[in-house]
């Protein structure tokens, strides 16, 4: 034990582990508290919606209570993405896409992609949140604090020493490891306990595995430092080496499988489908009424007793046409989300290779900030959308009056994002990583 | 300072430092890291244009194809304005990535610009993004630290420089000397991207030219060699205040973390935490009751609208608005649309103001951070900034104005003054030759002027550089101590 505690005494006594040690326990703070104001920002924006959706609806009521189908085209109902507490450790992809959704029954496609106000400047700067701070500055810290681990004992001529003296070499390097480790893993524990009461976060399974992710994270780093300074090379090197390794690991390599992604698979869909989708419902303003609202029923039978309305201007006609936007857009509209699955499984892929990528995409999911994600809110939004258009249909076609609608039902609805995840997939890639870290190192060991 | 010594030290520099065979090893490295980015950035400028130009077409085949119909009917119809992306995004993405490219025009709706490449994206792309800029402003500077930080340690550590000393060599010419080494070690990597760009523009210059585009390059290409000179100069600084190679790196790396990943990020966290955006929804709402106020066209009994409707029926002596020469909806729809777009630009300018003052933060500390200065400098004039994206937002806002408005005049001239409202239906039209007359839109590059305007602060920042860097050096070899 007195081993352990002098090895701890000679780690801490240096000024610079205390200044980076300190620095990243203020930097992990600053990051909690942007996600908690992220958080609080979509909280407001909800209470705002509520708010205004009550009012918005009265006042629509009382403009156009008698043409229901008028008062559709203007009424507009909030279904909302409830961000996770977890999302504030890991915003993801939380900032580019909207959160809060408000739709009308018209045409679904052209209104799923419509953005949020947002500044592109923040976006490319990208968010400083915990899961940031994990996943780029810790494994800085663990280089400061292991690269000169062994050379610095031979620069300095104790290492001869420490070899006739210690019972075991390697036993005296993996403790030396040991009491860094678990230095850096209570400054992690502490930002995830400031963490789970600043964003109220419940001690449930996903954070519990956010909080072992970024432990075998740590032991990730520390079998690829020990695997650099096994082979007893200079300070200097040492350093040189861990920081190109850092910068290809953290920067380079996601950068290029990111170009490597997006020039494989370019989303042109994305914009056959704004065009088909407006072809599909203007241009039936031209074409025969008769054979919109035939094409109408075939898709929904059960209002076929509603009758072939052709003369001049009738909702029946108008909704059928704006349907017909949807409908006609099919193709393209499914030729779009295969493109996007197609992405997000290479970029998945690829990444259970690279450990800090396959983490970021992992945080993201547990925290339901992740693409796909995203794409399952996207496809509850339009289930949302249909059953709204179920329920309106039959009282616009019958020319109800809008006041015998209980409009109160219609409070803004939520989409809770779900994560199916396997623990061991998300653990696998890094412990496969620190294993064979280690079995390289296995042959230097025996000639310590 | 003898001109003679200092060019005897750089060219010992640039000897040691070229010399060795880990050198060609980081070398090699960095240019087939510079080769994947160019034919990545290539392809995808090519690609992308190819797409938003191919839709344009097809968005304008739909729009001429349209019969003869109601105007207010093609009003609706719209269209669709496709951001370019411009030639020298090849070279720098910007802000590219994050900003949309497709956003639909028509009558009384402004829509969000959408679909850009960070919609379709997975967290992956929060990295950053492989592209000959980020080679030059991020991995060169890496570079040169490491080739750099014993420049001066060394020669302290093994006892050269008092040698040096002694012989008369002075340290104004050892700094100089080997900073301007170090500076021409830069070049090798510098110049192979520089070329890549060139021979690119030349090559791939798309159907759009790019205003001024070759000063851009010029200017872009002048930003850089004064980034490269100020990172060797510090570089060069800080290994001299150093006592150890070994302390001279780690302080180096601080800088570069400090300067390249820090500093932006909590810049940029910092503007938008003390300039919040407005909610889409307060957005909109402020709008539509602002609207409502001044004239809500679609209220009977609206003041406005009453007192407009009487002073024309007064101007042309008649009791009906059926009986005026002109579609009295139509020009009503013109009254409308004039106070909703005016009222829309007001505030999305006021919106745009508060994204300026959260990027002004970022902007300011360029001052600071010669990084982030040569960043500004090289988006601006690669026209992939924010100034580019808002002067596309407002092309096609006023693309979307002149659509509508257009339509309403139309209704006014030929439809029927009789036909009181809606736009159902073949008997009152306009011919579909009046589709074909109204132009496409056409996404103009920004301004080489307003980019200029846009960077102003960058590139003084950049000089300011310049003059430090220059005072560092000499200041430095006055206080440096040999041991």
């Amino acid at each position: 034990m007195i081993k352990y505690k002098l090895f701890f005494q000679q780690c801490i006594r240096s000024k610079e582990v205390w200044i980076s040690l300190v620095l990243i326990t203020i930097l992990g703070i600053v990051g909690i508290i942007i996600g908690s104001k992220h958080l609080e920002r979509q909280q407001n924006a909800i209470a705002e919606v509520r708010a205004h959706q009550e009012e918005h609806f009265d006042r629509q009521v009382s403009l156009h209570n008698e043409d229901l189908g008028l008062l559709l085209y203007y009424a507009k109902f909030a279904y909302i993405n409830d961000l996770d507490p977890l999302s504030g450790l890991s915003i993801g992809q939380a900032d580019v896409n909207p959160t809060v959704q408000r739709i009308t029954i018209k045409t679904f496609e052209g209104q799923k992609f419509d953005t949020d106000l947002v500044n592109p400047m923040n976006l490319q700067s990208g968010n400083l949140d915990l899961s940031f701070v994990i996943i780029y500055l810790f494994p800085l810290l663990v280089i400061v604090l292991t690269f000169n681990l062994i050379s610095e004992e031979t620069e300095t001529g104790t290492w001869r020493l420490v070899s006739i003296q210690a019972r075991s070499k390697l036993g005296f390097i993996i403790s030396k490891l040991l009491v860094r480790f678990a230095l850096l893993f209570v400054v992690l524990i502490f930002l995830f306990l400031v963490a789970k009461f600043m964003l109220n976060i419940p001690l449930n399974r996903d954070f519990l595995l956010m909080i072992g992710l970024s432990f075998l994270y740590l032991v990730f780093w520390f079998s690829l430092s020990f695997f650099v300074i096994i082979y007893k090379k200079s300070t200097g090197f040492n350093a040189l080496l861990l920081l190109s390794i850092w910068l290809v690991l953290i920067i380079l390599l996601p950068a290029g499988i990111n170009a490597y992604v997006s020039s494989k698979y370019p989303v042109p869909e994305a914009m056959s489908t704004a065009i088909a989708q407006r072809d599909g419902y203007h241009v039936k303003w031209d074409t025969d009424k008769l054979a919109t609202i035939k094409k109408f029923y075939a898709h929904y039978p059960q209002f076929e007793k509603y009758g072939y309305p052709t003369d001049g201007f009738n909702w029946l006609w108008y909704y059928a046409m704006q349907q017909m936007g949807d409908d006609d857009s099919k193709k393209e509209r499914e030729a779009l989300s295969s493109k996007i699955e197609l992405r997000e499984q290479t970029s998945r892929w690829i990444a259970s290779v690279v450990p800090n990528m396959h983490l970021q995409l992992y945080f993201n999911q547990l925290a339901g900030t992740s693409m796909g994600q995203h794409m399952n809110y996207l496809q509850d939004t339009e289930a949302f959308h249909e059953s709204l258009r179920l329920f309106f249909y039959p009282k616009i076609f019958e020319q109800q009056h809008a006041d015998t609608v209980d409009w109160k039902q219609f409070k803004p609805e939520y989409h809770k994002a779900k994560a199916d995840l396997v623990p061991m997939q998300g653990m696998l890639p890094l412990l496969v990583a620190s294993i064979l870290l280690i079995a390289l190192a296995v042959p230097k060991i025996r000639r310590l | 300072m003898k001109w003679a010594n200092v060019r005897l030290f750089a060219l010992n520099f640039w000897s040691n430092a070229t010399k060795p065979k880990t050198f060609f090893l980081l070398y090699a490295i960095f240019m087939l890291l510079t080769a994947y980015a160019a034919v990545g950035s290539i392809q995808k400028h090519i690609t992308q244009n190819d797409i938003r130009l191919e839709h344009q077409k097809k968005a304008r085949q739909s729009w001429e194809a349209n019969p003869d119909k109601h105007p207010h009917r093609m009003a609706h119809f719209g269209t669709f304005a496709f951001r370019i992306n411009p030639s020298l995004a090849m070279f720098d993405y910007g802000i590219e990535s994050f900003t949309g490219n497709t956003v639909f025009l028509e009558a009384h709706r402004q829509n969000s610009v959408n679909f850009s490449e960070a919609t379709f994206s997975t967290g992956t792309l929060r990295f950053g993004e492989l592209s000959l800029a980020l080679l030059l402003q991020l991995v060169l500077p890496l570079i040169l630290f490491f080739i750099g930080f014993s420049g001066v340690a060394l020669d302290k550590q093994n006892g050269t420089l008092k040698i040096l000393l002694s012989q008369g060599a002075t340290w104004k010419e050892i700094l100089f000397g080997k900073s301007i080494g170090l500076f021409a070690v830069s070049m090798i990597f510098f110049i192979p991207i520089i070329l890549i760009v060139a021979i690119s523009l030349l090559v791939f210059t798309s159907q759009i030219a790019d205003d001024f585009l070759w000063m851009r390059m010029l200017l872009i290409s002048l930003g850089y060699l004064m980034f490269l000179f100020i990172v060797s100069s510090i570089t060069i600084v800080v290994s001299t205040q150093s006592n150890s190679p070994k302390n001279a790196l780690l302080k180096l790396l601080g800088v570069w973390l400090l300067m390249v990943v820090l500093l932006p990020k909590s810049a940029q966290a910092m503007g938008n935490y003390w300039f919040p955006t407005p909610t889409k929804l307060a957005f909109q709402s402020t709008i539509e009751k602002e609207v409502i106020q001044k004239g809500d066209s679609h209220n009977p009994d609206d003041p406005h609208y009453n007192h407009l409707r009487d002073s024309v029926l007064t101007v042309h002596k008649v009791s009906k608005v059926t009986d005026l020469p002109f579609n009295y909806s139509g020009f009503v729809m013109r009254e409308g649309e004039k106070i909703t777009s005016t009222l829309y630009r007001k505030h999305h300018a006021n919106l745009v103001e508060v994204y300026q003052n959260q990027n002004d933060v970022t902007r300011f500390t360029a001052f600071v951070n010669p990084f982030t200065a040569i960043k500004q400098l090289s988006m601006i004039m690669s026209g992939t900034d924010f100034a580019s994206y808002i002067d596309f937002q407002n092309q096609a806002d006023d693309y979307r104005y002149k659509l509508a408005q257009t339509m309403n005049e139309l209704q006014m001239e030929y439809i029927s003054p009789k036909k009181k409202s809606g736009s159902e239906g073949k008997v009152h039209v306009v011919d579909h030759e009046h589709w074909e007359e109204f132009s496409d839109f056409s996404h103009q590059p920004m301004s080489f002027s307003n980019s200029i305007s846009a960077g102003l602060p960058a590139l003084m920042a950049m000089l300011l550089w310049i003059g430090l860097a220059f005072l560092l050096l000499v200041y430095t070899s006055k206080k440096a101590k040999a041991i």
